[in-house]
């Protein structure tokens, strides 16, 4: 059985919010607001993307708070919601490009990579930023996805393979394998 | 030994990037110990690992803040709420302008393929009456046209709203703050709606105040240097405020839309 929630917890404001209570959206919000934004720019690598996640992250969460079950913490129940949300924006985002820019033979990251600098080192103005997005970008989404939860949000394996609905020992088997690439891709750039 | 190293190899990169506890942890400190491949693999990838820490995004500030975000998501869910829609009706309001979409390439098309199969004309023949009737093509001209004005009113909307917000800080002693993002991105914007009107200004005659309220508030942020003082983005903010050109954006967007 459930322990009553304290007030102003995450679980409090989680089920005042599954009863309709919308003011209990701001506290939820300044509290999980700056560390899912930097989940959803860790995989996005786009401001503007990222803002408009976390958005319908919350909207998400207001709409879906009645589902939470209460036998996982609020934190990663908001990061699950946000990673899942950012995959579907960049899934969406690809298909888009391959619909409308008519790519040359081989990578299409590979292109993006040699030519003009990328979005996200005129962004966040170093060159650092841009080749580690370009190693992200050649990335399987679900190796991208273990990787920014482990590597920027601190998440356990458990909570990952929880998150990404997948078993634990994929999990690990994807980490490695996500940061093999990582690696050869980084050093590729470097060279 | 070459066993235990295919054995470890994955639990380095673990170990690495933190993710091993307990035993596991133990284990695979004491196998890097032994085991001069792993130690040195182990090396490279916490060599990797500092790298990766060093990424800014780790210590990126959103651009809007927390208040102007959940009035936003307050407003989604206003939304939702007025709109509720059905399995039923979602399927509609996607099928039936796919189908309509369809029916014109049909329309358009079916004279050619038909030309294909169909044996050549005798001379003196008049030419094929068009298929699709030009009021038809014209309705659809109009609904791309006041889509676009809505998709580019929405996104001139953010602008505005990003911008006034809270910028961050480029010379705190001087009481500067960056809007080099907004300012580039307005001028986008005002490239698209030199576009828009080219394509279809009846369409879009409706919101022409609208449109040209938004453009002058773009032009005067597209005209700002990258750091400037804040004062100077208080004064547009007020600007902005005092034409309720926020309101004034989401309810011609909504028209638009229809």
């Amino acid at each position: 059985m459930q322990s009553p929630a304290e007030p102003g917890s995450d679980r409090d404001l989680l089920h005042r919010l599954a009863a309709g209570d919308r003011e209990a959206l701001t506290p939820l919000m300044e509290r999980h607001y700056r560390r899912l934004y930097r989940l959803a720019l860790s995989y996005l690598r786009n401001p503007d993307d990222a803002l408009d996640a976390v958005q319908e992250t919350f909207v998400k969460t207001f709409q879906n708070a009645a589902r939470w079950d209460g036998s996982s913490e609020a934190g990663p129940w908001l990061s699950r919601i946000t990673i899942n949300v950012a995959i579907d924006r960049y899934r969406r985002d690809k298909r888009r490009q391959a619909t409308f820019t008519p790519l040359a033979e081989g990578d299409h990251d590979e292109t993006i990579a040699a030519g003009e600098p990328s979005p996200e080192r005129r962004t966040f103005g170093t060159e650092l930023a841009g080749r580690i997005a370009s190693a992200l970008r050649v990335l399987p989404e679900k190796q991208r996805a273990v990787f920014v939860l482990r590597h920027y949000q601190d998440m356990s394996l458990e909570e990952i393979a929880e998150s990404l609905e997948m078993s634990l020992g994929t999990v690990k088997s994807t980490l490695h394998r996500a940061v093999l690439r990582l690696r050869e891709r980084l050093q590729g750039v470097r060279a | 030994m070459m066993f235990d190293h295919l054995r470890y190899g994955p639990r380095m990169t673990l170990l690495a990037f933190g993710a091993l506890e307990g035993r596991e942890r133990a284990a695979a400190e004491r196998h890097a110990g032994s085991c001069a491949r792993c130690r040195s693999e182990l090396e490279s990838l916490l060599a990797l690992r500092e790298e990766l820490r060093a990424d800014p995004v780790r210590g990126a500030e959103p651009a809007l803040p927390v208040a102007a975000l959940v009035s936003r998501v307050e407003a989604r869910i206003d939304e939702n709420l007025a709109r509720p829609r059905s399995p039923w009706t979602w399927r509609l309001g996607v099928a039936l302008p796919v189908a309509a979409a369809a029916m014109v390439v049909i329309a358009l098309l079916a004279p050619r393929i038909a030309s294909r199969f169909a044996p050549a004309p005798a001379p003196g023949v008049a030419d094929e009456a068009p298929v699709v009737s030009p009021e038809a093509l014209a309705r659809l001209e109009r609904n791309v046209a006041r889509e676009q004005a809505a998709r580019y009113l929405n996104d001139a909307g953010d602008v505005l709203v990003t911008m006034a917000a809270a910028p961050a800080d480029c010379d705190r002693k001087d009481e500067r703050v960056d809007v080099g993002q907004a300012s580039a991105r307005s001028r986008e914007l005002l490239a698209r709606r030199a576009l828009l009107l080219e394509s279809g200004p009846q369409s879009v005659a409706s919101a022409r105040p609208v449109l040209d309220d938004v453009e002058q508030a773009l032009r005067e942020v597209a005209s700002l240097e990258s750091c400037v003082r804040r004062r100077d983005v208080e004064r547009l903010r007020q600007s902005v405020e005092r034409r309720q050109l926020l309101l004034r954006i989401r309810l011609m967007t909504r028209e638009l839309e229809g």
